[in-house]
């Protein structure tokens, strides 16, 4: 039997490399299935070179290349299981994530519970089952790519969960993902492409998933800053420096008010009045920004950062339920033109219509927007940014206190004001 | 794929598995030429294994766990045994009976059909 020298064998062995098959094991299966072939043609009386060529031939179109491929294709086949559990979470959380979009920009409720869910299944679970699959199956010198390609991925796609929950540190989780993506991913993938000179285009499923995550990113988020807004930040904080220094005032105001019936309910009420705007302003700013009820009565208006967001508070004034419930916008109106009889009834009853005039309060007007009649309170609060809400209520604070500095000094300039105004 | 020179391709797919199981079941350790050469004698030459189909599914198995392999040096090559593993034989006896089954059940269902037919043609 002919048996291939060394020089022969080694030949074999970098034709074998050179033609793609990189994996040792399989190398050795195939040097030597060629080896003996190529023994078998020569013992029928074939030259080497001849033997050589027409084994090779028997590899088919694809070639060697070929037989790594199907190899790597047959030793990381998903399992079952695999391919069930994967299939599930996709479906689950690409289901879950169209619907809480639909239903947060319709308003509708059970939008956060959907969209938390869609992006946890995708990012906890979903990209890390195609990880695994993607790290068994491919050559180890890839799993740089992949890793840093899911890990971007997965910190993007909670990124957009948290910013469309206003939960706070979505920016780090974003930008920490992009540059994961835009520093490892991007680079190596297309270095790769180059080095294997092959123009495959981009696998499409990942291109979707970025896609539909840039999408998600552009609907859900305001990003919208104007410089109307900043100077809208100073004149609040203004104005509660110009309410706290009247509060001083007030203060001497009621010595010489003295204490009657009527000033103490005045200046309960009005103390009350401010109070639930107070309460109203933390909750909003609380749930806003996604902090705690203490940590929103400390926080400074330039501090928002989310001050040009207008879902949650609209959502907390107009249909809250649950811990929103007790603030709906009603019951500031309530409070406020309950506050506005009160002060009222301060003044002899000639002179109640035009002090109505003269109060600040307006919660009984109508405004018209784009050609239909909408209410005061949904002329001031709805789908207004959580600023411009804060804004408002500080100003109505503000109106509450000179309503009451009014009635007081009224009090005062009443010859009778220790004891309470008769019904003349 | 079999290069098959009798049988269609749909026909013999899914059967590779049963084939070099119970080969190797028959013969207790063979190396992939030698494979190779043993089905297309044993069948005189109407199915025929190539290569890109043979060592794919060798590896799978090994991978599975089904086969082992003994590495034994020829002059200045390695050459690669495979033999079953104790799950590697009990699956090649199952493999065996589930088709000798399927064939004796397309047996009786193509029979019938040929008399039907005969019978109304």
């Amino acid at each position: 039997m002919a048996e291939l020298n060394e020089h022969q064998i080694e030949l074999i062995s970098a034709y074998i490399r050179q033609h793609g098959v990189a994996q040792d094991e399989l190398h050795d299966d195939l040097l030597d299935h060629v080896c003996t072939s190529i023994e078998h043609k020569m013992d029928g009386g074939q030259a080497f070179e001849q033997a050589f060529a027409d084994t090779i031939k028997l590899f088919g179109p694809g070639g060697l290349k070929q037989v790594q491929q199907q190899t790597f294709e047959l030793l990381t086949e998903m399992n079952e299981t695999m391919k069930k559990v994967a299939f599930v979470f996709g479906l689950t959380s690409a289901f879950l994530l169209l619907a809480g979009t639909i239903f947060k920009l319709m308003h509708w409720p059970g939008a956060s519970i959907m969209v938390v869910l869609g992006g946890g299944i995708l990012s906890l679970l979903y990209l890390p089952t195609l990880l695994i699959h993607k790290l068994k199956e491919s050559p180890r010198g890839d799993a740089l790519q992949h890793i840093s390609g899911f890990v971007g991925l997965g910190l993007t796609a909670v990124g957009v969960t948290f910013k469309i929950m206003h939960w706070p540190g979505a920016g780090f989780l974003l930008i920490g993902g992009m540059t994961t993506l835009g520093l490892f991913y991007v680079p190596i993938y297309f270095f790769r492409q180059y080095k294997q000179s092959s123009n495959k285009p981009v696998t499409l499923s990942a291109a979707l998933v970025a896609m539909t995550c840039l999408i998600l990113v552009f609907a859900l988020t305001n990003m919208r800053t104007s410089s109307e807004m900043n100077r809208g930040l100073a004149l609040i904080s203004e104005e509660l420096a110009n309410a706290n220094d009247r509060y001083m005032e007030i203060d001497a105001l009621y010595e010489r008010a003295g204490s009657s019936e009527m000033v103490s309910a005045l200046r309960k009420n009005a103390s009350a009045t401010v109070a639930l705007l107070d309460a109203y302003k933390h909750h909003l700013i609380a749930y806003t920004e996604g902090v705690s009820i203490e940590e929103a009565k400390t926080i400074r208006a330039s501090a928002l950062n989310q001050r040009f967001s207008y879902d949650v508070p609209t959502h907390i004034l107009f249909r809250g339920e649950g811990e929103h419930a007790e603030f709906h916008i009603d019951r500031v109106v309530e409070a406020v033109e309950a506050f506005e009889a009160e002060v009222l009834g301060a003044y002899e009853p000639g002179l109640q219509a035009t002090m109505g005039e003269l109060l600040p309060f307006d919660t009984e007007k109508n405004y018209t927007i784009e050609g239909k009649q909408v209410d005061w309170a949904a002329y001031h609060f709805y789908k207004i940014p959580l600023i411009g809400v804060i804004s408002e209520l500080t100003n109505l604070q503000v109106n509450v206190r000179n309503a009451e500095m009014q009635a007081l000094l009224h009090i005062i300039s009443q010859p009778a004001a220790a004891d309470p105004p008769s019904g003349s | 794929m079999y290069i098959c020179l009798m049988y269609s391709n749909e026909l013999i797919k899914g059967t590779l598995k049963t084939v070099v199981l119970s080969l190797l079941a028959k013969k207790g350790r063979m190396y992939g030429y030698e494979i190779t050469q043993h089905v297309k004698e044993e069948t005189e030459g109407k199915i025929q294994l190539t290569e890109g189909a043979l060592y794919p599914l060798l590896h799978r198995l090994e991978a599975d766990g089904l086969l082992l392999t003994e590495k034994v040096s020829i002059g200045k090559r390695v050459r690669k045994y495979y033999r079953l593993t104790k799950e590697g034989t009990e699956s090649a006896a199952s493999l065996v009976e589930e088709f000798k089954e399927f064939s004796k059940t397309m047996n009786r269902l193509l029979n019938n059909y040929t008399l039907t037919t005969a019978y109304h043609g």
